[in-house]
């Protein structure tokens, strides 16, 4: 494996900790990840890697251990930084995806950039770039309601791109798509990591984590990992 | 670098219209209850402030010194003799006797105040301000003319050369011709004004020689005129001297809106005003929620959210409560508060049909501004600011 770009250390999620229905989505859980590869996280539903995606995304923190991005401990960042951080380094391709209805492919893809100090001309020319680059074209005006299924995931990773992430985490991006669109997927995740992105996928899909194309898998099981972090 | 920072503004306003746009009948239904709302609240801001204009204006009209009689309480006419007496009263300037009454026009169901003009014309002291806007003004000796107040022309399609008809005391109706327009600081003067010669005034309503509809007394020292009211009543028991103070007193029980029906109004519409706000400051649509959380899960900070969110609501809001004024304003004067006269009845005898001229009160405007924009966007705010600052990661949950 490359440089280091992520590093979990013994990392823990509690959630109603004290409580009859105490649950750890994560427990005791270490793990590198590198610059510019495809690491995979399968395991059965409800072993933890939603959740263990949100924290390496900084979406949540962690109840115990440390969580290195880029050499820096985030576990413990004000909430201000933490949304810096985490929009600095990471692009999300949620498994519902989430793009929002009534306005078009192009604001969707947009959108991360509205808070930012960045005017609009660029931001719109950089959603064009994306849209392009991802065979959204002659989409770029539609309102996503009007999408497939497959145009719809594009857009939802040409969204998770626009802020020039070092990292892609995606959740069952595979969910609702067919082979064919699913092999397109993963011709898209190459190529990100072609440009040097890391690209973290969390999936049940075996098409997905039996493909040539990825770098490693880890397996999780009730929290934790198995195997595969080497 | 600044420019920088108003384009991330930019951007955020540019989203809040389109999000605006995209929930655009919802936000119309609220657009259109809030500014009737406002439209209610406006009017009667602007409606007390017209009322209050007409009634500075008919005060600074008024004598120092009123004296009428009452015979077993009922307004009668006053022998002038009675003025000859005042007049002697130390203290006391001159006393010019008013002839006037009321005049009900059957045809048109309208109350008017007919005035007459003695020789001395209007130049007397303490004589209504009125201003010639067009003709001219009784001449000295000269019969069944009148002059009109703009209001009344307008009402009766009458112009200069034109006639007003008026039943007289015996049931004959007796024609005037119209020899000039007037205008007056109060339109509540004007409006219902029909000046006449005194003398056509005094057959008119078939008063005696000598006696007049009441008395102005000039006093020379203002401080004195409750000494000289009281040497009037020792004199002249059946006299009923009414000052200057005493009329403004009146108005202000009759204006003090705090006290009045249109407080009443006031609250109500405000009431309803914070069930509005409370029901949008609760009602926040799952819809508004999950887009918060896609946004809060795509970079967005919890204050980008509230930029968002204040811009949504001040955009609505502003555009509400302008709407709302500005119909506010033109029901008030274009319409004579068509919609709020029913509620003041008693006070419509005193101002019988008028067109009401609107004060823009900018302290009352700001009064209404605070009590309805500033709680209608801190209303909106509110919960999004609760549904913004929960984990972004509630989003990779929900489906
Ligand atoms: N916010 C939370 N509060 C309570 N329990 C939670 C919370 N988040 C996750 N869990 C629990 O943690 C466990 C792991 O959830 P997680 O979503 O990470 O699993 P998963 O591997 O992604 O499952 P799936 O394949 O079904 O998406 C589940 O039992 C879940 O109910
Ligand atoms: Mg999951």
């Amino acid at each position: 494996m490359s440089r280091k770009m992520i590093s979990l250390e013994n990392v823990t999620r509690v959630y109603n900790q004290g409580r009859p229905n105490e649950v750890r989505p994560v427990n005791e859980v270490s793990l590198d990840i590198g610059h510019g590869e495809i690491l995979v996280l399968k395991g059965p539903s409800g072993s933890g890697k939603t959740s263990l995606l949100a924290l390496v995304g900084c979406m949540i923190r962690p109840t115990s251990g440390r969580i290195l991005v880029a050499e820096r401990d985030v576990a413990k960042l004000p909430e201000r930084f933490l949304t810096g951080v985490r929009r600095d380094t990471f692009g999300f391709v949620f498994q519902q995806l989430h793009l929002i209805p009534g306005i078009s492919v192009l604001e969707n893809v947009m959108l991360p950039l509205y808070p930012l100090e960045i005017g609009f001309t660029a931001a719109k020319r950089r959603a064009l770039e994306l849209t392009e680059q991802l065979g959204l074209t002659h989409r770029k005006g539609f309102k996503v309601e009007a999408l497939s299924g497959g145009e719809r995931q594009r857009v939802a990773i040409a969204r998770a791109l626009i802020n020039a992430p070092q990292a892609i985490l995606a959740d069952e991006p595979t969910a609702h798509l067919d082979a064919g669109l699913s092999g397109e997927l993963m011709q898209i995740f190459e190529t990100l990591r072609g440009q040097g992105k890391t690209v973290v996928i969390a999936t049940h899909d075996p098409l997905v984590h039996d493909s040539p194309l990825i770098d490693r898998v880890a397996t999780m099981r009730d929290g934790r990992i198995l195997d595969g972090d080497g | 670098m600044g420019s920088y920072h108003l384009g991330r503004h930019l951007k955020i306003l540019e989203f809040a219209l389109s999000s605006m746009l995209r929930r655009r009948t919802k936000n119309l239904g609220l657009v259109l209850v809030f500014a009737a709302l406002v439209f209610l609240l406006s009017s009667i801001v602007f409606l007390t402030g017209a009322l209050r204009t007409e009634a500075l204006a008919t005060l600074e009209a008024s004598p120092q010194l009123l004296v009428q009689r009452a015979m077993a309480g009922r307004h009668a006419l006053i022998p002038l003799g009675y003025g000859e007496l005042i007049a002697r009263l130390p203290g006391v300037g001159s006393v010019t006797p008013r002839y006037w009454g009321y005049y009900y026009d059957i045809y048109t169901g309208a109350n008017y105040t007919l005035l007459g003009i003695g020789d001395q014309g209007l130049e007397s002291p303490g004589s209504t301000p009125l201003r010639l806007v067009e003709g001219s003004f009784i001449m000295p000796g000269q019969r069944r003319v009148c002059l009109i107040g703009e209001g009344v022309a307008e009402v009766r399609g009458t112009r200069i050369g034109g006639m007003v008809s008026l039943r007289d005391a015996r049931g004959w109706m007796q024609e005037y011709e119209v020899i000039g327009l007037f205008a007056s600081p109060s339109r509540l003067l004007t409006n219902d004004l029909i000046l006449l010669p005194e003398a056509d005034l005094k057959a008119h309503f078939g008063m005696p020689d000598d006696r007049a509809t009441d008395l102005m007394v000039e006093v020379y020292n203002p401080h004195e005129v409750d000494n000289i009211s009281r040497k009037i009543l020792e004199r002249l028991p059946d006299a009923r001297p009414i000052s200057h103070a005493e009329i403004q007193r009146t108005y202000e029980t009759l204006f003090n809106w705090r006290g009045g029906l249109l407080l009443a109004m006031f609250l109500g519409a405000m009431a309803a005003f914070m069930i509005l706000a409370w029901d949008k400051a609760t009602g926040l649509s799952a819809d508004e929620r999950r887009e918060i959380g896609i946004l809060k899960a795509i970079g967005w900070e919890t204050s980008d959210i509230l930029e968002l969110k204040l811009w949504e609501g001040a955009a609505l809001a502003l555009v509400a409560f302008l709407a709302g004024v500005t119909a506010g304003y033109a029901h008030v004067q274009r319409f004579g508060a068509e919609l709020l006269m029913p509620v003041l009845e008693g006070w419509s005898t005193l101002f019988p049909a008028i067109d009401l001229a609107p004060r823009i009160d900018p302290y009352a405007l700001g009064v209404l501004f605070s009590l309805t924009v500033v709680p209608y966007i801190v209303a909106t705010v509110v919960p999004s600011w609760k549904a913004a600052i929960t984990d972004p990661d509630r989003v990779m949950r929900a489906s």
